[in-house]
């Protein structure tokens, strides 16, 4: 008896290993032999297996292994641990690009100068383009974009009797308005935990908070005059109770969405599909129109969101991976299938965002209005020269913690502003960088 | 002469007797050599990945926290620079503060249902005993990540049960994921995940008390709630101190449930809400490895400190009292 | 010799059973009985409310989750299209993923449980140089955080070429020095050093006296360790969080965090709320019914474990 249950000890335990090393064998792609070779490709874009399967039709050579690592930050501390610890990373990987200076600085991604990508530069819209070069390279190509616009409830804008706002003044009235009318609806939600939508509010102002000077020196102004603006008027109306502080893309959020709890969302390009997936029941209630601006007549808008395809300097075939980047992200019939259903990307090649098709689709969702046409426009607005910084997840995070505190606190943004200031200040000198005043 | 007799001899004979390691009838000094190379060889395989998983990882993180990465210029040392910032570091001692709190107001309660619903179960008064056993056990069947999940669904406002009920009984619930209340929040998921767990420790602990030893207990004839208190708690007092450290430890190291409600409650959570929060953005947001290896053992000395603090204390008493 | 040949493996529970005392039924006075039962009762509810709701939002769609009443059902039963979408979800990788999870758990828990119960009888039952010392810093290691630990061991395996891999998620669960703490305490009570000696007077060798005796006299303790290890890997969310980057290596805890952010971002243009709260209650289903068919050892392995 004790011989034979030791046995099946040992019978269960080979078993498991087995198991395990066949999951080990099975889930890999193959590795490349002497014939083509195989460049793997992180992103969290889903279902983009007919891009893939075209591109290898007409690149016989190479081979597209797909790899989702996860949304965003995840996938990003999964690149900078894996560049940090000299392997593991992949060929190529899609970076947004507010986090393009973070893993150049470290010597993350290749120049895609060096193959080539020079000559796409006029084919891109130039707010997008400005973004992916920095210190004389090219760091990755760009995919898609989110210029910024804003997304109304035509119902609730007639019923209590607003006005579509084209200036900031105009949308304080109208928020002003609203919260005498009906306290239960606010103007609109700002998400204390996303500060990409406040760094484009940010930005539309005028905000420049970053400036790198020859690779070791950088000019840090997060509570420059634009951002101090911005932060003085939202402070106003959210202390007054005229806008939400909702976190967004929550349960919470999606609930007010639907039921009508704001009567706006700033969003981006991206925005007006997502929202027609997520608040079904509010449908052909909405209408979108461009940013309101802080000087009237003027046509300011900024970015918020949006990714590029880079190439790590652990790739042992850049040239493929650079390839597979460049045609994934200009080749017209792959930008065709990406801004296509399933993904409705918003490209940031001009000659996508001009086509008929792209223009004329009106979704009832938004009443039959044009809002890729209008967001198009949009994203010529966009003022170029926008810098990020090589540190930015940790910006975010500083927004997140002191902005986003005040906002959900009602206490002072712009107080919040000048902390954050401090420490991206004393974060930077940590980093060996030269800190220069704004 | 069968095992049971013979357990039953061990027990008693175990404190008196040490192991005989010279009786080997046919070959003694083999037999001796062979029993003195036994333990090493059963303890090697264990070792050996304690070794590897455990000591080189702290070794490592221990020579990191002695080094600075920097953005440019890449990896200096730095000695004990790193130290020195740590115990200056607000953020750490906020998040310190917060789970110390945690730990003062959460655990005793949770403890203390836990030994209530041991005694209860114990007790016989009950009827469907097992059902209630395994029903106060089974979120501990249920991960982290999924148990903080689903209480982030019922605290929600509108959609959440519990905002549903208290509005339709005309009161206005409170934001539970404010400021205020998170840390109750945070309480109430840990208490829910894990009262089950603590109360099967302790009711085992009961039930492997020997019947002797009660019976002789009982006679005094005591009313049961008496005489669960001052017989059958002291009779499981290891039980208690065993769920006690793990629930310091547990507590001090608290992460999964303020990293999950982070999504839901970004600017209350923060990234320092905790200590081991704070040491996690800052190597994976901040990209300061080194920095996060320090807070880390600070945080492990602060551990190792408040457990033996707690073990020294329970002997003490246990010495005066015997 | 006839110690070698008794089966001994149920014993210490038996001796357990036989030491419960006879329960007093009907002790105390009523009012008292009624009371003990209102708050079971209540808190029994605490205790299953979430997972009822948990199971109720699982057969809802996702607009209903967020329109009706959370602890009933919504129009309709959607928990079929629910899990058929689960498993629908980029080709059926939710089933690889419960296969890894099972993998991983399997693996790490029969394993480290071996290595446990070695070491364990190993302190339990011999005496050695630097054993007391050994044995505090073993424990010790109980009280070191996991952010200290994941990190560094992230860093070395990428070095060997390690990450991205299941035996990252595997080897670093393999030591377990809790369940070390409890086999040695359960060696010491169930494995009598005297039927060690007379084994060893017999002329057995000593890792026969283990595998034959020792281990056999161990089994309720060590299933105990075993099935809490498979707890702990099953829910293990961080260490795979940090290790892993391909998907189809995730566990169902990383796997179902990652569909949950998926659901809730724009890329996708579709909300999956209902179907990652399926996922979630299949998740759990697997270790409540462990729980159900394993339940003496939660108890017979602890007390004896606790009792120190």
């Amino acid at each position: 008896m004790p011989r034979q249950t030791w046995r099946m000890w040992a019978l269960a335990l080979a078993g498991a290993a087995l198991t395990a090393g066949a999951a080990a064998c099975g889930g890999s792609a193959a590795p490349a032999h002497s014939g083509p070779v195989t460049v793997t490709f992180w992103t969290w874009v889903p279902h983009l297996g007919k891009e893939v399967a075209l591109f290898e039709k007409t690149h016989p050579g190479i081979k597209v292994n797909v790899v989702d690592p996860g949304q965003g930050a995840v996938a990003y501390q999964k690149l900078q641990t894996a560049i940090k610890a000299g392997k593991g990373a992949p060929d190529a990987a899609q970076i947004e690009y507010q986090m393009l200076p973070t893993f150049e600085v470290t010597h993350g991604l290749v120049n895609l100068a060096k193959y080539g990508a020079g000559k796409l530069r006029s084919a891109f819209v130039p707010s997008a383009w400005d973004q992916v070069v920095s210190q004389g390279g090219i760091w990755g190509i760009p995919q898609d974009t989110g210029p910024m616009g804003v997304l109304y409830r035509k119902d609730i804008f007639q019923r209590y009797k607003l006005s579509v706002p084209t200036t900031w003044a105009q949308f304080a009235a109208d928020a002003a308005k609203l919260h005498r009318a009906n306290p239960g609806i606010t103007m609109t939600d700002l998400a204390p935990n996303d500060p990409g939508q406040l760094n484009g509010l940010f930005w539309q102002a005028g905000s420049r908070p970053f400036r790198m000077q020859g690779g070791t020196s950088i000019a840090v102004s997060v509570n420059d005059p634009g951002a101090t603006r911005a932060a003085a008027y939202w402070q106003k109306l959210d202390q007054q109770g005229q806008i939400s502080t909702d976190p967004d893309f929550t349960p919470q959020w999606y609930s007010s969405m639907a039921k009508g709890r704001y009567a706006t969302w700033i969003t981006a390009a991206w925005g007006p599909l997502f929202l027609s997936g997520a608040a079904k029941s509010s449908a052909g209630e909405w209408r979108a129109a461009p940013l309101p601006q802080w000087t009237a007549g003027q046509d300011v808008s900024a970015d918020w969101g949006g990714s590029t395809t880079a190439v790590t300097t652990q790739s042992k075939h850049p040239q493929q991976a650079a390839e597979f980047a460049m045609w994934l992200n200009s080749n017209p019939q792959a930008v065709r299938m990406l801004a296509a259903p399933p993904l409705f990307l918003f490209p940031s090649l001009k000659s996508a965002l001009g086509t008929a098709s792209f223009h004329n689709s009106a979704p009832s969702f938004y009443g039959g209005q044009h809002v890729n046409a209008l967001f198009s426009q949009i994203a010529q607005t966009v003022p170029a020269g926008f810098e990020w910084s090589p540190f930015q997840a940790y910006v975010y995070s500083q927004y997140t913690s002191t902005i986003g505190k005040a906002m959900t606190g009602k206490g002072s943004w712009v107080g919040a502003l000048a902390a954050a200031q401090q420490s991206i200040t004393g974060y930077a000198k940590s980093q060996g960088l030269t800190v220069t005043g704004g | 002469m069968n095992i049971l007799t013979m357990t039953r001899q061990a027990a008693t004979a175990r404190s008196r007797a040490p192991l005989r390691r010279d009786g080997g009838r046919s070959h003694p000094r083999r037999a001796a050599r062979r029993a003195k190379a036994a333990p090493y060889l059963f303890l090697a395989p264990f070792l050996c990945v304690f070794a590897a998983f455990i000591v080189a990882p702290l070794g490592y993180a221990l020579y990191l926290s002695l080094l600075r990465t920097e953005l440019i210029g890449g990896q200096v040392f730095v000695g004990i620079a790193n130290y020195t910032q740590a115990i200056r570091d607000s953020a750490f001692y906020a998040g310190l503060g917060r789970v110390a709190l945690f730990f003062v107001i959460q655990v005793p309660a949770m403890l203390v249902l836990a030994i209530v619903f041991a005694l209860i179960l114990d007790s016989g008064t009950l009827r469907l005993r097992r059902l209630f056993r395994l029903g106060f056990f089974v979120p501990y069947a249920v991960p982290s990540v999924v148990g903080a999940l689903i209480w982030g669904y019922l605290y929600g406002r509108q959609f959440g049960p519990i905002d549903q009920l208290t509005s339709a009984l005309g009161l206005h619930q409170p934001d539970l994921l404010s400021s205020g209340i998170m840390l109750p929040s945070l309480a109430n998921v840990v208490t829910w995940e894990y009262t089950g767990y603590n109360m099967i420790i302790i009711f085992a602990a009961l039930q492997a008390v020997p019947a002797e030893l009660r019976d002789a207990a009982a006679v005094d004839g005591a009313g049961p709630v008496r005489f669960a208190l001052r017989v059958k708690v002291p009779l499981v007092r290891p039980a208690i101190v065993l769920t006690t450290i793990f629930s310091i430890i547990g507590s001090l190291q608290l992460f999964t449930e303020p990293q999950i409600m982070f999504s839901i409650a970004p600017s209350v959570i923060g990234n320092n809400y905790t200590p081991n929060l704070y040491a996690y953005n800052l190597s994976f947001t901040n990209q300061q490895y080194e920095y996060s290896a320090a807070i880390s053992f600070l945080l492990g000395a602060v551990i190792f400190a408040g457990s033996y603090l707690f073990m020294w204390r329970v002997n003490r008493r246990a010495r005066s009292a015997s | 010799m006839s110690a070698l040949t008794a089966s001994g493996s149920q014993q210490p529970e038996a001796a357990l059973r036989r030491r419960r005392p006879a329960t007093r039924r009907g002790a105390g006075p009523g009012p008292a009985r009624a009371g003990a039962h209102v708050l079971m009762i209540a808190c029994l509810l605490y205790f299953l409310v979430p997972l009822a709701w948990l199971f109720l939002s699982a057969t809802k769609t996702n607009s209903q989750l967020f329109s009706s009443f959370g602890l009933w059902f919504g129009h309709g039963f959607h928990l079929g299209s629910n899990i058929t979408a689960l498993f629908r979800y980029q080709g059926g990788i939710f089933w690889r993923w419960l296969v890894n999870t099972f993998i991983y758990s399997a693996v790490s828990a029969v394993a480290g449980s071996l290595l446990s119960a070695a070491g364990g009888y190993a302190f339990a039952r011999y005496r050695f140089r630097g054993r007391s010392l050994l044995f505090g810093v073993v424990l010790g290691t109980i009280m070191v955080p996991s952010t200290v630990l994941v990190i560094p061991t992230y860093l070395l395996f990428s070095k060997a070429g390690l990450t991205d891999t299941p035996f990252a998620v595997i080897l670093p669960t393999l030591v377990n020095p809790f369940g070390l703490y409890l086999m040695r305490v359960y060696a010491e009570q169930s494995v009598p050093a005297e039927l060690l000696d007379s084994a060893r007077m017999d002329g057995a060798g000593e890792f026969r006296i283990f595998r034959r005796i020792a281990f056999r006299l161990m089994t309720p303790g060590f299933v105990t360790v075993l099935l809490f290890a498979f707890v702990a890997t099953w829910n293990n969310y961080f260490l795979p969080l940090v290790m892993l980057s391909t998907p189809s290596y995730y566990p169902v805890t990383v796997g179902l965090a990652n569909m949950n952010a998926q659901a809730s971002a724009g890329g996708g243009a579709q909300l999956l709320v209902t179907v990652v709260i399926a996922g979630a209650l299949i998740a759990i289903v697997p270790l409540i019914v462990a729980f159900l068919f394993l339940q003496r050892y939660w108890r017979g392995g602890l007390a004896v474990g606790s009792l120190r």
